[in-house]
């Protein structure tokens, strides 16, 4: 039990950052532009004057290709059934045509104008599919719409940071700009770097022309991400100590015992001759058997406690769904079993070194009636 | 005849909690190559402590021990230990064989202490088994032996490597008296092709089988 909880707190303390990390390296752009003191997704706030900042930052040098993103919650129906009653609440993600970072197609093709890519859970939920037609709005309370508009649905697809809540509808960015209102504002941007060019040096000059806006290299938003773990990091260590606590404590325990069990053989052979660092490991040997058969049952358990858990967390809201809590990682697996090993041969060492440290008479004495 | 023991006014102090108690006080005694000595005495007169002295299992408070000639004072307590491996075959009271080992498997544990090649100790072990009537119970681990077999086992353990001299503190007394005779006449047999052996016995029909006796009281030796 302890080795599985120590896995599983070694799987999770460095685990949600780096799966998060690999998520974001996938998508292809290495800087994220943002309102001030804001990370993408983190809130409402949204940058204006996109029109002329986006001339400057693509006038930076290094900088391949800006995509602005523009994210809002929105209403969405099947067209036909207003009114009924089925309007839900969703994400809705503006894009720059040729734009797909943040979905993967299942089925259809990306939004054109007039258009939307539906998340595959909401077209099932909506029982709507390609081609067929859907009323997005920025409200639908009490059966009544603000602004809306008509779209036709292009495909189905997975969004890749949606949380596990979200079903989010991706369509081109000036159609959101217009349902929104907000004509010349986004959310957030990505900037493709040039190849060959440092990231934090093409972060250094959009910085310098995009003074009003906060412009962070992946590794800024794991650093960020990082910080705002740390909570999880601590209690991790916390559990993984105590775990390791336990274990040695629970091995010390039993070689312990075993040891004052078998005082008389010990002493007998203490007696008979034979050297005490072959008797100590001897017992030594037997402790760390003791954890690694433990110990590899513990990994096991570890792994299938760490997917049970996974599968609860999975549902936190604000993290996208794609994010994973306990990353299975050999070295943080190999590291878990090497602690628990080394401990038994600390936890089998002190009982068998205290009890071989006394002369072989006075074992006797203890031993004999 | 050359002494393979000689021990001089020996005395043992321990500290029992923060009481000093004296075990013996000034013992003495010799054995010979070849000796079968019975070490008597009531309980607590001293008569395993030396025992204990004699095979270098512990060292003296003061007086003399000499082993082959050799001051065990001056050994280190490892020192110590890899003499008793190979001059001294201890035999104890509860046998205290390794309860998850063969009898044969018991018996080389002092060969392979002695890092005797594998199969010239399975060789050798198997020959003591069978010098001390257990040839036909090799295999078989102390649970499926009787208190007499047990013992034997572990006689055959005590010469395994061929030793100067062989203790066997109370060897009997767990046993009943048919098995303690065969025991007896197990050691004077040993003897007899001689193996110099010493006991500590309040058993007076294994007193009487030895050839030479003296009493141990209050810590004191007595003819």
């Amino acid at each position: 039990m302890s080795t599985a909880m120590l896995a599983d707190m070694l799987m999770l303390g460095g685990g949600i950052q780096r799966s998060f990390g690999e998520l974001l390296e996938t998508r292809g752009y290495e800087l994220r532009v943002s309102p001030k003191g804001t990370l993408p997704f983190d809130t409402e706030a949204t940058i204006p004057g996109w029109g002329t900042l986006r001339d400057s930052v693509g006038g930076v040098a290094g900088v391949d290709r800006v995509a602005p993103v523009l994210a809002m919650s929105v209403s969405v129906e099947v067209e036909g059934e207003e009114g009924r009653g089925g309007a839900r609440r969703t994400l809705a993600l503006g894009l720059d045509a040729g734009n797909r970072s943040l979905y993967e197609v299942v089925e259809g093709d990306g939004p054109g104008a007039g258009e939307a890519l539906v998340d595959a859970r909401l077209a099932e939920a909506l029982g709507v599919r390609t081609g067929g037609r859907l009323r997005l709005g920025t409200a639908a309370e009490f059966g009544t719409w603000g602004r809306s508009a008509s779209v036709r649905v292009s495909g189905t697809g997975n969004f890749v940071f949606a949380t596990a809540r979200d079903m989010p509808v991706a369509l081109p960015l000036a159609d959101l700009q217009v349902l929104s209102g907000l004509e010349d504002e986004v959310s957030f941007a990505m900037i493709r770097v040039s190849a060959g060019v440092d990231p934090e040096a093409v972060r250094a000059g959009v910085a310098a022309v995009a003074e009003r806006v906060e412009v962070v290299t992946l590794a800024g938003i794991s650093d960020k991400l990082d910080e705002r773990l740390s909570y999880f990091r601590q209690v991790a260590a916390i559990l993984g100590s105590v775990s390791l606590l336990v274990a040695v404590l629970l091995i010390g325990t039993i070689t312990a015992v075993s040891v004052s069990e078998r005082l008389g053989v010990i002493a007998a052979v203490r007696a008979i001759g034979v050297a005490r660092r072959r008797v100590v490991g001897e017992l030594v040997a037997e402790s760390v058997v003791l954890a690694a058969v433990g110990g590899g049952a513990g990994i096991g358990l570890g792994v299938v406690v760490a997917g049970y858990l996974e599968s609860i967390l999975a549902g936190l809201p604000g993290l996208p769904a794609a994010v994973r809590f306990f990353v299975l990682q050999p070295g943080s697996l190999a590291t878990a079993y090497g602690l628990v090993i080394a401990s038994g041969a600390v936890a089998g060492a002190v009982p068998a070194m205290r009890a071989t440290g006394r002369e072989a008479t006075e074992l006797l004495r203890r031993a004999e009636p | 005849m050359s002494a393979v023991v000689a021990a001089r006014e020996v005395t043992r102090d321990y500290l029992r909690g923060r009481t000093r108690v004296r075990a013996l006080r000034g013992a003495t005694v010799t054995v010979a190559k070849g000796d079968f000595l019975a070490v008597t005495g009531p309980s607590g007169s001293g008569k395993s402590t030396l025992l204990h002295l004699l095979g270098g299992v512990d060292v003296a408070t003061s007086g003399e021990v000499l082993f082959l000639g050799r001051d065990l004072a001056r050994l280190s307590v490892e020192e110590r230990a890899a003499l008793r491996l190979r001059e001294v075959g201890l035999v104890f009271q509860r046998f205290h064989l390794l309860p998850m080992l063969a009898a044969i498997e018991n018996v080389e544990l002092p060969l392979a202490a002695a890092r005797v090649p594998r199969r010239e100790r399975r060789e050798r072990a198997a020959a003591v088994l069978e010098r001390v009537g257990l040839g036909d119970r090799l295999r078989h681990r102390p649970s499926e032996l009787s208190g007499g077999q047990c013992q034997r086992v572990a006689i055959a353990r005590a010469l395994a490597n061929d030793p100067a001299l062989v203790l066997a503190d109370e060897p009997t007394g767990e046993l009943d008296t048919a098995t303690s005779r065969r025991v007896l006449s197990l050691l004077r047999e040993l003897n007899a092709a001689g193996t110099t052996v010493v006991v500590a016995t309040h058993d007076l029909e294994l007193a009487a089988g030895a050839g030479r006796r003296i009493r141990v009281v209050d810590g004191r030796t007595r003819p």
